[in-house]
């Protein structure tokens, strides 16, 4: 298909200062967990962005100074040369792609936690900061914030010196000593520095000349700012007033702007930065964005979960932003700027809002999609998200047993690395497993998405079938003719109760108004009793979906958890302050810290988690969202007989996904996948060992005895 | 050979709109130098139908009984087999319909006669007759002769050809070929469709409604105009998303794809997922107030408007009258 | 009983088409006729009903349509035939019929099922042409068949979601609708399988026919292949929303029925 030309101004070259963006797709700084110590990891994760279209890649945020310590959050960091070697490797992959290589200066000021350096935090005043580790610190003197100043300069120094493109002094997500500054929430200053509007933004105006001066001539000149906090504190941010003016105060100071709303730290999350798609759909920030225009004539950068072009190119042709910043939909799909250049629509993988990719980082872990099995795993395990071997053993034909998410994407992978034949099979009439009823979850439409996409690519594999509507039993699968067999026949909900906490099943879980998911949702909410108490211990969205389908339905809705939050997972993807405040104002009750331990008609029996007296809670029906156990009696039945496999020509029978561990759908994703690329090993069911970055024990030895004075336990 | 013998088939006791189309298209090759237009009425008492294709340009009626009521197409068959024998016309035009299906082509063999199905042009010239029809599901336009072929039968799209008009001066005239005995089916009863859940794909009319309804509120407003106009309702995928229908009604590349005879988009964009699962319809008409969007380009018609104020037009329309079909 | 199902080999394009004169595009793939799954479904349910039988699948086409009928075999199909001669390059239904019937008057099956029309040329004829150049008996286009010794019963599509309930004697010629059943899918050893039965490639000779006679009983020659006018877009429809609307409900009804 050939682009359409509504398309075309995507790919108008944009200058910023003294680099030029060769189209207009910017991979806005995001989390990876890889910071500058796994060097090969950054600088693979990005360099696939370049090499997928993307005009301009970025870290994540990355520290200037010990004294802005993330831990457990991973950053980037440039405190020293050693780190700006590492992440060196970023930008040459970058350039190597045609790309250009921003970094995004950091320091938290009262949010670092300084788990690791230890130093004391400092910030604009004495406080105890509203971020997830409420770290106190002490206020900087003058000679404190130049210190701080020369740190965003040296840093800025070591990017240029490594090939860096753009500098970006981050005052942003809330999470920013530069935002801190800004804000009179947290700025209480007397001094210059603190009170009206011009002195509040003295620190980050001279911070970004600063480095303007440094390295202004080299690199691009940004600087990203959070332009509304969200939120009704009349401290916060607000567009069309202090964020215009501080954007009118710094446009001299700057090349681009990088703009964006909302945070990104703990009671910020109201307002979020990332908004998870259950929430809204693309650019739901315009409105902040275009009240501050008029503030510039600069090119203004900003995300918003853009994945159709349609909707990029409008808002570039409006005028309201001049560049497409992305992060999720980067890590959807690398590629996302190539296809839509080479009009290769129907190949995007659209980001699916789940956050998923949020929730590791926020975990410090590495980052993982659900929808890019690949994400992270372009360094360590060298998987390129468009490229796929030829298997070695290719004149086999697979049997997939299950076409959700884990079948589906097995079958994708096998089908592009060329196996001769594939049979996708699956009991239900049409593509998506477990998803199917997950995506009709209200407000969970989009994550049909992996679905979609999949099926879109299934179809164009000629070596792949797709046969819906039929099940197969164990002799039809020992009779389908297939050499390999994957079986990928997911999980169910335990209609028993067995729950994590008490690893014990739930006495009454029997009776006939005690429900699964899967009848809640095949019922539409619609099941019998007009009071429902859904009884969670998954803690992720299962159980929030039953509480809105049954609201839905017209129930009253009762939540009981044994956690201290409701959907605390969502913590995670930064969803929980959201979910947790609207289902309550739809009248949800919700009741944390409270284990279920009986279930009969007359009522039910719980406990407190601190107590053991009983506390009785009555209602007309209930929905045990507890665990799920795998749907694994085929795969069992097949193994039990192994000269019959060998009779019928069958040499491997795997199981993928739910059916042999229920997991998320971004690990079942994984797995298939993984399967796939590695059909061809010795022993595929073994997953291959990943390149580890590990630092070199002789070298940090040898570095501290060079260090006069250096800790003894180091001298041997 | 030479002039044009138009098949005016009855069905249902009356004659089809399309016929006069027909009439209209062989008038026109007759206009070409083709010869004269001559229209058989063929059918359960065809006589009555004689003055409705007195038309312009056409030179004579010839009405053929049919023994029964129903169509049959081995009677029919026989009965263009005589008229042709009969006429020797160079062209004969029938409409490509389910009945013609069922014996043109038939004729055409046995008498190795030149032949098209679903022709949307043709023209007549020194070398005789040409015809336009569509190739490739629609891809490509083919243009067909017919060489060496005395008679030519043609079957014409519905809709492809200006209908005649006006007041003619045939002469009307019989033609009585043994068709008793012919039938070679037998007739047991008609029977309406099962009326199951929709099936998009067999919809012959399908009403889509796209991102441009803007609520969902909407939805049953717009389940009861399509029921209104005899039409399945069917959505475009960001409806889907929304969950504001299930992923059953959706068309598109990762949908369902649908061909009906006619696809009526309202406020649907026209993003290439979607065409993707409806480039096929055989009509497209497309409401949007954008006039920008893409749907445009492929559609057959379009109209820039307000969406709700279309739809509240057609309620009224289709409200006063029957359903369609 | 014996139930040939004659079956096309459709080209699938791709995006840019590449024209050379009127003869017929690049191919992208091919693949089988959409109908002729659903006329092949219907032969194989004939004949695994009882008395038994056996079904023939033929095509008109050079060596790739194998695969077409190696699919066909896979599902259900007990025998396959291949006719091809150069001369058969963009055949019309006229003359696939005409090559078609030579061989079946030397099957003489009871039954024959057409897809009612292919993808690609869509004239839905060859499977009419066929039946008038066996004097067969024949019903186009149905959606229902059901064996009643020897006689079927059928259902045959009519405007508007009708149909019209027919009887005929065999032997008998059907074209059939899409959805009048699911085709069975292969299992890869069904497919496997298909290889070890019987599949013939004929030339014209063997059927006792001519490349002049063939040629003689094509109905049309194609002297042009070109895409439509591009960049026309939409007539646009102009006007008040109840004349757009109007004009609409007259659109939606030019096609139907009667006056």
């Amino acid at each position: 298909m050939a682009r359409d030309p509504r398309h075309d101004v995507l790919f108008e070259p944009v200058r910023i200062g003294p680099r030029t963006m060769r189209n207009r797709f910017y991979q806005s700084p995001h989390c990876t967990s890889f910071g500058a110590e796994l060097p090969g990891a950054q600088a693979h994760i990005r360099g696939m962005k370049a090499e997928g279209g993307w005009a301009a890649v970025n870290t994540e945020f990355c520290s200037v100074h010990p004294s802005s310590d993330s831990r457990p959050l991973v950053s980037a960091r440039l405190w020293d040369e050693d780190d700006a070697r590492n992440l060196a490797a970023m930008a040459d992959l970058a350039h190597e792609h045609g790309a250009i290589a921003g970094v995004e200066l950091w320091h938290g000021g009262c949010v670092a936690g300084n788990l690791e350096t230890r130093l004391p935090a400092r910030s604009v005043s004495q406080m105890n900061d509203d971020s997830l580790y409420s770290t106190s610190c002490y206020e900087l003197d003058k000679a404190g914030i130049r210190e701080i100043q020369g740190y965003y300069v040296a840093a800025a120094r070591r990017a240029r010196a490594v090939g860096f493109d753009i500098v970006n002094v981050h005052a942003s997500e809330c999470g920013s000593i530069m935002q801190h500054f800004l804000m009179a929430k947290y700025n209480r200053r007397t001094d210059e520095y603190g009170g009206s509007l011009e002195n509040r933004a003295r620190f980050w105006l001279e911070t970004i000349e600063q480095v303007r001066e440094a390295v202004g001539e080299d690199c691009a000149i940004t600087a990203r700012l959070c332009v509304d906090t969200l939120n009704d504190d009349p401290r916060g941010i607000r567009a069309p007033e202090e964020a215009y003016q501080f954007i009118q105060l710094a446009d001299h100071l700057v090349d681009f702007w990088d703009l964006q709303a909302g945070g990104w730290v703990a009671a910020e999350w109201a307002g979020d930065d990332a908004v998870a798609s259950r929430f809204a759909g693309e650019f739901s920030h315009r409105e902040y964005i275009a009240a501050v225009r008029p503030a510039t004539r600069k090119p203004i950068a900003a995300v918003g979960r853009f994945t159709n072009p349609d909707t990029m190119a409008e808002a570039i042709r409006s005028g309201v932003i001049d560049i497409i910043a992305a992060a999720r939909p980067s890590i959807a799909d690398p590629f996302l700027p190539k296809k839509i250049e080479e009009g290769r629509y129907d190949e995007i993988r659209e980001c699916i809002g789940c956050n998923i990719c949020a929730s590791r980082f926020a975990q410090g872990a590495p980052i993982v999609c659900t929808q890019n099995a690949t994400l992270g795993e372009e360094f360590r395990r060298g998987w390129h998200p468009e490229r796929f071997t030829s298997a070695s053993n290719a004149e086999k034909t697979v049997l997939v047993v299950g076409a959700g998410p884990a079948g589906m994407e097995c079958a994708m992978v096998l089908g592009r690395r060329g196996m001769s034949a594939v049979h996708l099979v699956d009991e239900q009439d049409a593509l998506g497993g477990s998803l199917r009823a997950i995506s009709s979850y209200p407000h969970l439409g989009e994550w049909g998405r992996v679905t979609s996409y999949r099926r879109v690519q299934l179809d164009k594999l000629a070596n792949v079938e797709v046969i819906l509507g039929t099940r197969l039993d164990a002799e039809a699968v020992l009779t389908y003719g297939a050499e390999i067999v994957v079986v990928a026949s997911g999980a169910r909900w335990r209609a028993d109760g067995m729950n994590g906490p008490t690893q014990s099943t739930i006495p009454g879980a029997e009776h006939d108004f005690v429900h699964t998911p899967e009848q809640v949702s095949a019922a539409n909410g619609a099941i019998d009793g007009d009071h429902v108490l859904v009884y969670d211990t998954d803690g992720y969205f299962t159980a929030v979906g039953m509480a809105e389908m049954l609201l839905a339905a017209g129930k009253r809705v009762t939540v009981l958890t044994p956690y201290a939050n409701f959907a605390t997972f969502m913590f995670f993807t930064g969803e929980a302050f959201r979910v947790n405040r609207e289902l309550r104002a739809q009248g949800v009750e919700i009741v944390p810290l409270h284990l279920l331990g009986e279930i009969t008609p007359e009522g039910l029996r719980a406990q407190s988690v601190w107590a053991p007296d009983p506390v009785h809670w009555e209602a007309d029906a209930v929905v045990l969202v507890t665990q799920r156990e795998p749907r694994d009696a085929l795969y069992h039945e097949l193994r039990a007989d192994p000269d019959r496999l060998t009779q019928e020509g069958i040499e491997a029978v795997y199981r993928i996904g739910d059916c042999l561990a229920p997991r998320t759908i971004a690990e079942n994703i994984f797995d298939g996948h993984r399967l796939a690329r590695e059909i061809d090993t010795p022993d595929p069911e073994t997953p291959l060992p990943y390149l580890r970055e590990l630092p070199d024990a002789n070298r940090e030895r040898s570095l501290q005895e060079s260090i006069p004075g250096g800790p003894p336990a180091m001298r041997t | 050979m030479s002039g044009v013998l138009v098949l005016g088939g009855l069905a249902g006791g009356r004659l089809p709109a399309a016929t006069l189309e027909m009439i209209g298209a062989g008038g026109a090759l007759c206009e070409q130098g083709a010869g004269e237009l001559t229209v058989a009425l063929l059918g359960h008492e065809p006589e009555a139908h004689v003055q409705e294709v007195n038309v312009d340009g056409v030179a004579e009626i010839v009405t053929v009984a049919a023994p029964q009521e129903c169509f049959e197409a081995h009677v029919h068959q026989a009965a263009l087999e005589a008229l042709i024998g009969a006429r020797a016309p160079a062209v004969v035009l029938a409409g490509h319909t389910l009945d013609s299906l069922g014996f043109a082509a038939a004729v055409a063999a046995r008498g190795r006669h030149g032949f098209a199905g679903d022709v949307t042009a043709l023209s007549w010239s020194e070398r005789g007759l040409r015809a336009r029809r569509g190739a490739y599901g629609g891809r490509l336009i083919a243009e067909l002769e017919f060489p060496g072929k005395e008679t030519v039968l043609l079957l014409l799209r519905a809709g492809a050809f200006e209908p005649a008009g006006g007041a003619g001066r045939a002469t009307v005239a019989r033609l009585d070929p043994e068709l008793e005995g012919r039938a070679r089916t037998e007739h047991v009863e008609f029977r309406e469709a099962a009326v199951g859940a929709a099936d998009i794909t067999k919809a012959e009319l399908l009403l889509s409604i796209g991102r441009g309804i803007r609520d969902s509120e909407q939805i049953p407003r717009f389940e009861r105009l399509a029921e209104l106009m005899g039409a399945a309702l069917s959505v475009s995928g960001p409806l889907v998303e929304a969950g504001w229908a299930p992923g059953a009604l959706k068309v598109g590349q990762s949908g369902r794809t649908v061909a009906p005879r006619v696809y009526l988009a309202l406020g649907i964009s026209g993003a290439a997922q979607h065409v993707a699962g409806m480039s096929k319809s055989q009509t497209i008409i497309a409401v949007n107030s954008d006039p920008q969007a893409r749907i445009f380009d492929i559609a057959h018609y379009g109209a820039v408007a307000d969406l709700s104020e279309v739809a509240a037009e057609l309620e009224r329309l289709f409200d006063r009258r029957e359903p369609a079909g | 009983m014996k139930v040939l199902v004659p079956v096309k080999q459709v080209a699938r394009l791709g995006e840019d088409l590449v024209l050379e004169g009127p003869g017929p595009p690049q191919a992208e793939g091919w693949e089988l006729n959409e109908w002729d799954a659903f006329s092949l479904e219907a032969a194989v349910k004939l004949a695994e009903g009882p008395p038994g039988g056996e079904v023939l699948v033929v095509t008109v086409g050079p060596e790739r349509a194998e695969e077409a009928l190696l699919a066909c075999l896979a599902r259900g199909a007990d025998r396959a035939a291949r006719i091809w001669d150069p001369v058969l390059e963009g055949a019309d239904p006229l003359a696939v019929a005409a090559v078609l019937a030579a061989l079946a008057a030397t099957e003489e099956p009871e039954v024959i099922l057409c897809g009612a029309q292919s993808s690609d040329a869509a004239n839905a004829a060859t499977g009419v042409a066929l039946a008038g150049l066996l004097d067969l008996a024949r019903v186009a286009v149905v959606d229902a068949i059901e064996c009643n010794g020897d006689r079927l019963t059928v259902h045959r599509e009519l405007e508007g979601a009708r149909a019209e309930v027919l009887r005929v004697a065999l032997p008998a010629l059907l074209t059939v609708q899409t959805q009048i059943n699911e085709p069975r899918r292969a299992t890869l050893r069904e497919i496997k399988q298909a290889r070890a039965k019987p599949l013939v490639t004929l030339g014209l000779s063997e059927l006792g026919l001519d490349p002049a006679g063939v040629l003689a009983a094509a109905g049309s020659r194609t002297v042009a292949l070109a895409e439509p006018e591009r960049g026309e877009g939409a007539r646009m429809l102009e006007g008040s929303p109840g004349e757009i609307a109007a004009r609409i409900a007259e659109l939606m009804r030019a096609d139907a029925g009667a006056l």
